[in-house]
């Protein structure tokens, strides 16, 4: 039993490929344009020029594929219980109906609807993968920091904001890994978590997430006296070892995304939406 | 329930660009009653080996029986051997989570769905076993406790389960000097009354010569020494180089031998080491 095995969230891939060298403003930038994009698209074949790009994204990063896609397993329930949802609960007046069962009627329209919005999670989380398996967490930071320094003026703490943000994600891997040793230690006392039904598996939940929560703010809690200590106050004042800079690279990734974009700007207008 | 490990091998992250091998080709047996302490320097694999042991982790290759029954086997009932082979995690935190002692030490036993005057039976005998006194502690709040006994507390959890086999991993890590001494006489008298078969996984070498009758000496996932306590420590300097301290007692013995006095035999203990140390000065004033 290893539970941090497939996570891929806030893992970070070491790399010299082009993905690895650009700029993380470039990546940043080019991931939410692409997350405007799925939010814009509705219809396969756009999405099917999605998916081609960021399987180019992930070869070209080295990333092996396997490993790519075991990070959506934990999501396939939650993406599966989303699909049936739309299937049953969306409709149109021009739906046909493909089958009915009880009180719930399932229809083409639904069936579409819970496609489309099943995919655009999955690649959501599919570029924002990419992004941190090809960022390291300091670049991560320093891009973001770079990309919100605008708001400053209005007053806006960016720097605590993205030190907060960046400390989330790391977090997830270090809770993953001690929700691994408390799992093992209740198991070791008896707990079957596989067997039971849904009240029995929710009981069971109380011997994990309670040492795991007291663990967590004890763990934040020595992270602040840790950066205390090195006197950390945070603010505008804080100057950078590694400053950002921008290159040929960065400039070759702009193109290829202005020509990426202007393609799927196309087939969302000429492409016909299936509902 | 004697446990063989054959040809155990073991990465974490298996088939991803993560996977670190632990284990190569482990094979160890570890008969009943045994008291094994199984030393190492950190990251070295002693943790991911007791791990199989009680099944919390199946052999990626190789095999791991219990009491005849093989681990990697989909019939054999899991949760009822992980209650045979208790196992005591290093961070007590990561166990504790009811309100009180005793409910926390109740916890397993509920699990083996035992009735209510049984479970209270299994809280007090174990809590006596550990020393916390049933009418003082049981009603304690767990973070009230001290780090000592915290630790007593997550070994009597385990040992409300009634395992014929203990785990104890790292237990005494974090401890002050009275804590340890009171982790270390639970569990010699577990050993001692009990006759329980206890794997000590610990990296001191002091705890490990004091109470393990035999130790494995694990290094980069292989078992580098395995024998009797005396034995291992004739090895003093393949120990040493891989970042293992040697008891004092016996250091002290050593640099004695090397300033010329005669003495034989390896102690295990401090007790033992003075013995030899005064026979030695003994022998030498009567050649005088």
């Amino acid at each position: 039993m290893e539970l941090t095995k497939n996570i891929t969230i806030g893992v970070y891939l070491p790399g010299k490929s082009f993905v690895h060298l650009l700029d993380p403003r470039t990546k940043i930038i080019a991931s939410g344009i692409i997350v405007i994009l799925l939010l814009l698209i509705r219809s396969y074949p756009a999405y099917g020029a999605v998916l081609l790009f960021l399987a180019v994204a992930v070869l070209i990063a080295g990333i092996p594929a396997g490993y790519a896609f075991n990070g959506f397993k934990p999501m396939l329930p939650v993406l599966i219980f989303m699909w049936i949802f739309q299937l049953f609960l969306y409709s149109s007046p021009e739906a046909k109906e493909l089958f009915s069962w009880w009180i719930f009627t399932a229809t083409d329209a639904g069936f579409h609807m819970g496609a489309l919005v099943t995919l655009r999670v999955l690649f959501l989380f599919g570029v924002t993968t990419i992004l941190t398996l090809t960022t390291s967490m300091v670049s991560l930071t320093d891009g973001l920091e770079s990309l919100l320094s605008p708001l400053k003026t209005i007053g806006l703490p960016t720097q605590e904001l993205v030190m907060t943000m960046v400390i989330a994600l790391r977090f997830v891997l270090i809770l993953a890994e001690e929700l691994d040793k408390i799992v093992k230690a209740q198991m070791a006392r008896g707990v079957d978590f596989d067997r039971g039904n849904f009240i029995q598996k929710t009981k069971k939940v109380f011997p994990v997430f309670l040492p795991l929560f007291i663990s967590a703010f004890k763990r934040a809690e020595e992270l602040i006296i840790a950066m205390e200590a090195r006197s950390y106050t945070g603010g505008r004042h804080r100057t950078k070892m590694k400053t950002l800079h921008m290159g040929r690279v960065d400039l070759e990734a702009g193109l290829i995304m202005i020509a990426f974009t202007a393609i799927i700007i196309y087939l969302i207008l000429t492409t016909v939406p299936p509902i | 329930m004697p446990i063989v490990v054959k040809d155990l091998c073991f990465s974490y992250k298996q088939d991803t660009p993560f996977e670190k091998k632990v284990l190569h080709n482990i094979s160890l047996s570890i008969k009943d009653g045994e008291f094994v302490g199984m030393i190492g320097p950190t990251q070295s694999g002693k943790t991911t080996l007791a791990q199989h042991f009680n099944a919390l982790l199946a052999p990626q290759s190789g095999s791991v029986t219990v009491n005849s029954d093989l681990t990697s086997d989909p019939q054999v009932d899991l949760v009822g051997l992980r209650l045979k082979v208790g196992y005591v995690f290093q961070n007590p935190d990561y166990q504790l989570f009811a309100q009180t002692v005793g409910e926390d030490i109740a916890f397993g036993p509920q699990n083996q769905k035992l009735g209510k005057e049984a479970v209270k039976e299994r809280v007090t005998a174990a809590m006596d076993q550990v020393g916390l006194d049933f009418d003082t502690f049981s009603k304690r709040d767990i973070y009230a406790l001290s780090g000592g006994q915290k630790r007593r507390a997550a070994i009597a959890g385990v040992l409300a389960c009634k395992p014929e086999i203990l785990i104890l991993d790292d237990v005494t890590a974090g401890l002050d000097p009275r804590g340890r001494e009171e982790i270390l006489t639970v569990i010699r008298e577990l050993h001692q009354k009990q006759k329980i078969t206890i794997i000590y996984i610990s990296n001191s070498m002091d705890e490990a010569a004091e109470l393990c009758e035999r130790i494995v000496v694990i290094n980069q996932g292989r078992i580098l020494l395995d024998g009797p306590s005396r034995d291992i420590f004739k090895e003093s300097e393949k120990l040493r180089s891989i970042g293992l301290e040697i008891p004092e007692a016996i250091s002290v013995i050593e640099k004695l031998q090397e300033r010329g006095f005669h003495i034989s035999s390896i102690p295990l203990n401090l007790e033992e080491a003075i013995k030899y140390i005064a026979g030695a000065y003994l022998d030498r004033e009567a050649k005088r």
